[in-house]
């Protein structure tokens, strides 16, 4: 399976992704260069953060827990986002957004996922003798219970208050605005740089704790570590797009699939470019092909979704 | 024991909305009215408690696994998104036809469901439910696709939450069909245990499997769209109490099958009254007291069975 990977051929990726940025950026702008593109470009810096950002957390997520359905979106990651917006917004009102400035905001929620994705390590996927599918549905039922939680809380505040909290429910790339846009940026770029730093790591974690321990690994320490970037670059992404949902399964599997090859150095960045170009083409399709008579989300769920049930279906029918 | 706590629970939940009703009725003098909203809210309270139950426990008899209702095999969404599109195609069309919309729905979804179900034969029991969650995502994709051309995505998410504020004289009855439904299933129970044993074991019985297969899930879609349209949508209460009727009191369907009603309807009142107390004047959904209540049960439940 582990085919030795020559150089890598970045380049074939690399050009689609461009024609398609450009796409997205020209097609039928008039060329407006102090309008439209500036627009434009702004959604594409928040697609390709948003894309990085996924791909990412879903590879990294998939490493430490071994397996290839799970990711930070079905085991409730986002959904502890969105109740965490809730509650402040209940706690404070709309003052919250003028209060807790977003970069605080932004803190907060990391720190809040962090003790979640740490509480989730520490009782679920701390034996890998337990089962996935068994995995998969405790995430799935704990993000609609989450999600329960968060229309009560939705419940109790004022209807102004309750239409911003509903825009966060919705994947979108028009929402981040040009300072969170860089902070956001900043912090995904050091992070994936940190990741980067750390890549063979990466690849003896695959290998599972008993192997990478007595391959001198320090698992524990590193498996936190990874942890923590997860939880950060879901906070990102969520804050900058909306919940992803199913995207982050979808991307990690055609990724490997495509690359051939299990090493992080390869998967990481085609992932990155797979991500980016799912949501420059659902962009597209929604801008020009639909006319904005559907979202981003819908599409991605429908086409993320049927894309998922055929994998495990196929996956059972071979096992 | 329990069967005799629960009775003095759904007693006490009984006795508690009725000495309410004199209250208001006492110092209102709107007797009447009363009557004729909270009885109602009564009647289809324990009729939707008794019939998601029941068909969790006909869905999982079919199906073979502990882990199926309709809200994990696509039955729900399928029911939401025929109701909408009657609501587009025929916006003229009363209640009836819009039930006979989402039954047909929910009956394609659930045969589609079962026959995917078994044709792959899994023999991870986790991934059934898993499978059937993906589906419903798909369908519900589908119908939020749909709903956001033709601009009736506010109005859908009103009606995707089960509520029974609604409910008043003249436009609950429908639920009453609820309760053929039960005596039917009642009636059949024998068979539909016989068909948790497998084709195999069934035919050999003497059971006509596909006939018997096909009135369950007919009974399934008609108690699943009936809740729909009067109600919203409810998850988990057909998951949860069946599994835990199960574990005190056996499989014997025509045993269990009162208790299980019995059981629905207490959850039910137990989530309503809750969700009527915890923010007082006003009232949280049922399905969200439900679906939250039902959902620490059921995720309590899968750890219980994993250990």
């Amino acid at each position: 399976m582990m085919r030795l990977p020559t150089r890598p051929a970045i380049w074939p990726p690399l050009l689609i992704l461009l024609a398609l940025a450009a796409t997205f950026v020209f097609w039928s702008s008039g060329f407006d260069f102090d309008y439209v593109i500036p627009k434009r470009l702004a959604r594409l810096a928040a697609i390709v953060t948003g894309g990085v950002c996924v791909a990412f957390s879903s590879i990294l997520f998939q490493t430490i827990a071994g397996n290839r359905i799970l990711t930070p979106a079905v085991m409730g990651y986002e959904a502890v986002y969105l109740l965490l917006q809730a509650l402040l917004i209940l706690a404070m009102g709309t003052q919250a957004l003028v209060v807790v400035s977003q970069i605080n905001n932004f803190f907060l929620s990391i720190a809040f996922m962090l003790a979640y994705s740490w509480a989730i390590h520490r009782w679920l996927l701390r034996d890998r003798k337990n089962n996935v599918y068994f995995l998969l549905l405790l995430g799935l039922v704990l993000s609609m219970v989450i999600g329960t939680f968060t229309q009560f809380v939705q419940l109790r505040i004022s209807p102004g208050e309750f239409s911003i909290l509903q825009g966060y429910s919705y994947t979108s790339f028009n929402r981040a605005q040009p300072m969170q846009l860089l902070y956001s940026g900043l912090l995904v770029a050091a992070a994936c740089v940190w990741a980067w730093k750390t890549l063979p790591v990466l690849d003896v974690l695959s290998l599972g704790r008993d192997q990478a321990t007595s391959l001198g690994v320090s698992y524990r320490r590193y498996v936190q570590f990874y942890l923590s970037l997860i939880a950060l670059l879901v906070a990102v992404s969520t804050s900058l797009l909306g919940p992803t949902a199913f995207m982050g399964i979808f991307v990690a599997n055609i990724t490997y699939a495509l690359a051939g090859s299990v090493r992080h150095r390869i998967t990481l960045p085609l992932g990155c470019a797979i991500a980016i170009a799912i949501f420059l083409l659902a962009q597209l399709l929604v801008e020009h092909v639909f006319n904005y008579k559907t979202t981003v989300s819908i599409l991605v769920n429908l086409v993320c979704g049927a894309y998922f049930l055929a994998l495990m279906v196929r996956k059972q029918g071979r096992a | 024991m329990l069967f005799v706590l629960l009775c003095c629970a759904s007693l006490l939940v009984g006795a508690r909305q009725l000495s309410w009703a004199q209250l208001l009725s006492g110092s209102s003098e709107a007797w009447l009215t009363l009557t004729a909203s909270r009885l109602p809210r009564l009647a289809a309270l324990v009729l939707t408690g008794v019939g998601l139950s029941v068909c969790g426990v006909i869905l999982q008899q079919i199906v073979r696994n502990k882990f199926v209702e309709p809200a994990t095999s696509g039955g729900l969404d399928a029911a939401k998104l025929g109701i909408l599109i009657s609501l587009t195609l025929m916006p003229g069309v009363g209640a009836v036809g819009k039930m006979l919309f989402a039954l047909t729905f929910c009956f394609a979804a659930s045969v589609l469901y079962v026959s995917i179900i078994r044709r792959i034969q899994f023999k991870n029991t986790v991934l059934v439910p898993v499978v059937g969650l993906m589906y419903g995502s798909v369908l519900s994709a589908i119908a939020e696709f749909y709903a956001y051309r033709n601009n009736i995505l506010q109005n859908m998410q009103g009606w995707l939450l089960g509520d029974f504020s609604r409910i008043v004289q003249g436009n609950y009855e429908i639920i009453y069909l609820i309760l053929p439904i039960v005596a039917l299933t009642y009636l059949y129970a024998q068979r539909f245990s016989v068909l948790g044993m497998g084709e195999g074991m069934a035919t050999s019985l003497g059971l006509n499997y596909g006939a018997t297969a096909a009135l369950g899930l007919m009974l399934v879609a008609v108690t699943v769209s009936a809740t729909v349209i009067t109600v919203g949508a409810i998850p988990f209460v057909g998951l949860v109490v069946p599994n835990l009727v199960a574990m005190h009191y056996g499989e014997n369907l025509r045993r269990t099958l009162p208790i299980v009603a019995l059981c629905g309807a207490t959850l039910l009142l137990a989530c309503d009254i809750a969700g009527r107390l915890l923010i007082y004047p006003f009232e949280v959904p049922i399905g969200l007291t439900a679906g939250g209540a039902g959902g620490l049960l059921f995720l309590a439940l899968l750890i219980w069975k994993n250990k």
